[in-house]
């Protein structure tokens, strides 16, 4: 049985959509494919069972019958930390282990997810690294490339594994258009200089950073006033319309796949959005729009959303929304496989690993 | 075209009502009241209403009785049934007055689509919803819930807002002025202002066609069908919602875009609509085209019995851009002969204050007799001798009889109310004020011009139109929405002259670039996300030779990165600078409305400020253009003062006709700037240094 960690430099760096891709594509390639992440950190309550957001999705994209103890064994509640604050020996290694070995029964490969950064669950002896060396497992780490420095962090992270060995190779994820090209000519030969193995680079995705207004809505508590059949529509930006009307129209044609956020009197900007053909609109303060108004939206298919926050705050829920959303929709999920299928060289990583 | 809406031989009213102050009832007390036609109540509740035999529904009227109009005014949610029993049944015509429709929401907007789709498929026209309804004084048919039937006359009214054809209605009927058809839009959900337009224009009994409206549905037909009618007759716009304030009240009131007023500004001038400011200045303008002749130019004579208001007039005229006339030799010598010598003879003549009716009427027909005359305004002040009813009658009198136009403002209160009554019996106007008055001159003055316009589509401007389509095109397959500096070959395909320039991605290949073009240069950041490049330190001007460009280079990508550190970077752009010209903008936004709207102004620091720019909708030609040029305050500058070189505007001209062939020629450019366009002395050119495009979908 063959096993690899996903491990990233930083929080939402796109180990959960590398996992989705990898397994998929060796599913596809006819090997029985496992998952588990040992220290589950998005917790939400399964029929009963407290589990982990991503496992769970997991479970269900690849079809898993384990028991949802053994996909997340350990979860990082509060009383795992207090008893690893003062000391309480909860012989997590162990469980760690049974698990692994339940899960591992009858695979041909398990993926396993790290939690949060490379280093997360280091109070518990669980950084990703210490988890891989207890597993005798090997390490992919997945570094979103947002500039120059995150060739530092890929060395760094380096730094804290002992055995070099243990680590694989990285894939570059999420490079912007405007980088890639360095990415590939100067970047990639300089870490295969190094000694470290890239398997892939992956360009920024549009649809992939995209929410959808569902989403949004969920997020936000928000009540539809009007499109309600398109809540569907993906959102890559968001605006906000606080300036005078014909400057807004201008800005919202600019890039058409957003949401624009304003007040619920603001019914200029609203007609410009409308106009503009935008994703949807976010009304805050929990003031109505006119009518008249929603007549013109419903008319453009346009979802009109309202909700009780403050334009600031509700900026802040969507760009901590955009960007960072979770992988649910089956248009993201194709997508990504064809991703990592044309940026990764899978079939290395494959044979790595011992497949 | 709508001739059955207006003339219709049978008028269905469903949901016709007996109850006293329902609609149901006031529009079929209309109808009886004045209408030759059969009246047809609907109402399953009933078998007969007011006397007349009532049917369940359109469909169970006898097939002897054909209907030509359905006025509708059941509750919004049962209007698409009836407009589909109407389809059914043949008729073509319907007035939907019913509210609850886009006005009141999600559901209203679906209902109305349902309307619309239903109507159109049995290719009926429908007015409304959620409208007064419409009068025509010729046939009398007052299919509408107004409280009162409008005077006949020659002033057909169309109006977005029922509350602004009530008023009128109301005032009118003081005034005793009348319309020949008066029609509330509603939510134009299928018949809107263009169709009405050209139905005014083929209307015999409309002399002047007037207007309120929120918004304009399709601003391009409006401008075309604006354009052929405008030579006809008059057609008067009170525009709404110009401020930022008034067109969110807009937007909010009827759930469309007021619009850009600029855009609308330009448009009415480029199609020869008159723009009223006011319900006032509207109604003030139509009834002086109701009444008065057109006068051949602007040379106009004031006719007054006091100094003070012949003063303020003459004033207002000259602020207006009226010319006060210079009288011919005889109309000094015919006046001297009968007008007492402390009168003054001269433009504004002088009566005095004693002037009876008939020295009133004299010297009326000696300025009328005038060649050099073009219109009249009179003005009478209520002294002790002056006997205001007796001025009336025979200012009324000549009037009837004048090739001018003769514009009254009897100006008081109580003592001048007779005279006012004699001139609205005679429908003549009176202003209450000289202002009015001038006002409404300058408009039947404008109108002589406008009738005259002839709009010359422009010529065709060679250009390399697939080099464009594929600068665009592929634009569009990299999903690039805003293209700059990258793409100025989009202009060489339009033969407009830019600045010698490279694009280069190191710092080696720009000190090679900048000893080929010849310093001193200028360097660029070129990035699409960039749009204000001097903000972010992305321009370096004047640079002189290889260390210049080096440390300009490092500096400019440090600032950049700073202040945008998400901005994609394709590059630097090196160009020759270009000194000794002057900066000019031309602009172009595609307006929700009237479509490419160009824009030119002078450029610079204090452009932004100044907001000294000028507006037209494409396509232009090269007359369009100069007006553009010299509509600027700052005009001045480019033509040259004190002994200072005049620039190349015809150059600049030349190159605002190629950018309007351009944004028409590719619809899918909402945005497009060439700023600076570097404007070289007279018969050197112009060059454009920087350009800026959004691309939508096509």
């Amino acid at each position: 049985m063959a096993s690899i960690l996903i491990s990233s430099s930083e929080k939402y760096s796109g180990k959960s959509a590398v996992c989705i891709g990898l397994g998929t594509i060796l599913k596809r390639k006819g090997y029985t494919v496992g998952y588990m992440k040992p220290i589950g950190n998005l917790l939400v309550d399964i029929n009963g069972v407290l589990a982990d957001e991503d496992a769970e999705e997991m479970r269900r994209i690849f079809g898993l019958t384990d028991p949802i103890k053994d996909i997340t064994p350990i979860l990082l509640t509060e009383n795992l930390t207090h008893d690893a604050l003062v000391g309480v020996e909860k012989e997590l290694d162990k469980t760690l282990n049974d698990a692994y070995s339940n899960v591992s029964e009858g695979k041909d490969v398990v993926l396993i997810e790290g939690a949060g950064g490379i280093g997360g669950g280091a109070m518990y002896n669980l950084s990703d690294p210490e988890v891989a060396s207890k597993l005798n497992t090997h390490i992919l780490l997945i570094t979103r490339y947002d500039s120059v420095f995150a060739v530092d962090r890929i060395l760094c992270d380096f730094k804290t594994i002992d055995d070099l060995d243990m680590i694989v190779g990285v894939i570059l994820n999420e490079v912007p258009d405007s980088e890639y090209e360095k990415v590939t000519e100067l970047v990639v030969p300089f870490l295969e200089n190094r000694g470290i193995t890239v398997f892939g680079v992956i360009p920024q995705d549009a649809t992939l950073r995209s929410v959808t207004i569902s989403d949004i809505i969920e997020d936000l508590h928000g009540e539809v006033l009007a499109g309600a059949d398109h809540l569907d529509n993906l959102v890559e930006h968001y605006f906000v319309g606080a300036m005078e009307v014909n400057s807004a129209i201008k800005y919202f044609r600019r890039a058409p796949n957003s949401a624009v956020i304003t007040g619920g009197d603001r019914s200029d900007i609203q007609l410009a959005a409308i106009e503009a053909k935008v994703r949807c609109l976010i009304l805050t303060g929990n003031l109505r729009p006119s009518e008249a108004v929603l007549g013109s939206a419903e008319h453009a298919d346009i979802p009109v959303i309202l909700v009780r926050g403050d334009t600031m705050g509700t900026i802040e829920r969507v760009e901590h929304l955009i960007g960072r959303a979770r992988i649910k929709q089956d248009m993201k999920l194709n997508r990504i496989v064809e991703l990592i299928e044309n940026n990764v060289d899978v079939d290395t990583i494959a044979k790595t690993i011992g497949l | 075209m709508l001739k059955e809406l207006f003339y219709p031989e049978s008028v269905a009213v469903i949901g016709a009502s007996r109850t006293k102050g329902k609609v149901g009832r006031a529009v079929l007390e209309n109808l009886l009241n004045d209408f030759k036609g059969s009246v047809i109540p609907i109402n399953p509740k009933s078998d007969e209403i007011l006397g007349l035999p009532c049917y369940p529904t359109i469909l169970d009227v006898p097939d002897n009785i054909k209907v030509d109009l359905a006025v509708i005014v059941v509750p919004a949610r049962f209007v698409p049934g009836m407009i589909n029993e109407c389809g059914r049944a043949g008729v073509k015509n319907v007035i939907v007055i019913s509210a609850g429709f886009k006005e009141s929401g999600v559901e209203g907007a679906k209902l109305e689509r349902e309307c619309v789709a239903i109507a159109t498929k049995y290719g009926m026209r429908m007015l409304g919803p959620n409208c007064l309804g419409l009068i025509d004084t010729t046939s009398n048919l007052n299919a509408s819930f107004a409280a009162s039937m409008a005077h006949s006359g020659n002033i057909a009214l169309m109006s977005q807002s029922g509350a602004i054809c009530t008023a009128t209605l109301d005032w009118a009927d003081a005034n005793e002025v009348g319309f020949s058809k008066f029609v509330s839009l509603g939510n134009k959900a299928d018949l809107t202002e263009n169709d009405l337009l050209l139905e005014f224009a083929d209307d015999d009994s409309t002399a002047v066609i007037t207007a309120y409206l929120e918004g304009i549905k399709d601003g391009p037909q409006f401008m075309d069908i604006a354009r052929r009618v405008s030579k006809i007759k008059p057609i008067i716009v009170l525009k709404s919602g110009r401020t930022a304030v008034g067109s969110r009240a807009v937007s909010s009131h009827t759930g469309t875009l007021a619009g850009s007023d600029e855009a609308y500004n330009a448009a009415f001038s480029q199609s020869g609509v008159i723009r009223a400011d006011s319900v006032e200045d509207m109604l003030d303008y139509a009834r002086a085209f109701s009444s008065q002749p057109i006068p051949r130019s602007k040379n106009i004579a004031i006719l007054t019995n006091a100094g003070g208001l012949g003063i303020l007039t003459a004033d207002a005229c000259s602020t207006a851009g009226l010319s006060l006339a210079s009288f011919e030799e005889n109309t000094i010598l015919r006046l001297r002969e009968r007008l007492p010598p402390a009168a003054n003879f001269y433009n504004p003549v002088d009566v005095l204050g004693d002037a009876s009716a008939e020295l009133y009427g004299y010297a009326l027909e000696v300025l009328l007799d005038d060649k050099g005359v073009d219109g009249i305004i009179l003005l009478t002040s209520p002294q002790a001798m002056t006997a205001v009813d007796e001025i009336a009658t025979i200012v009324a009198e000549k009037s009837d009889l004048s090739k001018k136009p003769i514009l009254c403002s009897f100006v008081g209160g109580t003592m001048i109310a007779e005279g006012e009554r004699i001139l609205n019996s005679r429908q003549i106007p009176n202003y209450s004020f000289p202002e009015r008055a001038v006002a409404s001159m300058r408009t039947l003055c404008a109108y002589s011009e406008i009738r005259g316009q002839t709009y010359n589509s422009p010529l065709s401007i060679g250009s390399d139109k697939e080099m464009a389509a594929e600068i665009l095109e592929n634009a569009a397959k990299r999903n690039q929405r805003t293209l700059g500096l990258e793409s100025f070959d989009i202009l060489k395909a339009y033969n407009i002259p830019v600045v010698a320039t490279e694009i280069t991605k190191t710092l080696p290949q720009t000190i090679e670039a900048c000893e080929k073009i010849g310093y001193p240069v200028v360097m660029k950041i070129v990035s699409p996300d960039i749009s204000h490049k001097s903000d972010v330190g992305g321009i370096r001007l004047n640079l002189k030779n290889a260390d210049d460009v080096e440390r300009a280079y490092h500096t400019m990508m440090s600032d950049v990165r700073r202040y945008m550190p998400d901005a994609h970077i394709a590059g630097v752009q090196v160009q020759k600078m270009v000194a000794g010209g002057k900066e000019v903008i031309i602009g172009m936004n595609l307006d929700v409305q009237f479509g490419p709207l160009l824009m030119f102004g002078l450029g610079g620091t204090y452009v932004e400020f100044l907001k000294d720019v000028s507006f037209a909708v494409a396509p232009i030609n090269k007359d369009d253009a100069k007006h553009m040029v010299a509509s600027i305050k700052t005009y001045p500058l480019l033509a040259g003062v004190r002994g200072e070189e005049p620039s190349d505007i015809d150059s600049i001209v030349d190159t605002l006709t190629k950018v309007s062939q351009m944004v028409v020629d590719f619809p899918q450019i909402l945005e497009f700037e060439i700023n600076p366009l570097m404007v070289l002395p007279d018969g050197q050119g112009c060059v454009a240094m920087d350009i800026r495009l959004t691309r939508g979908d096509e």
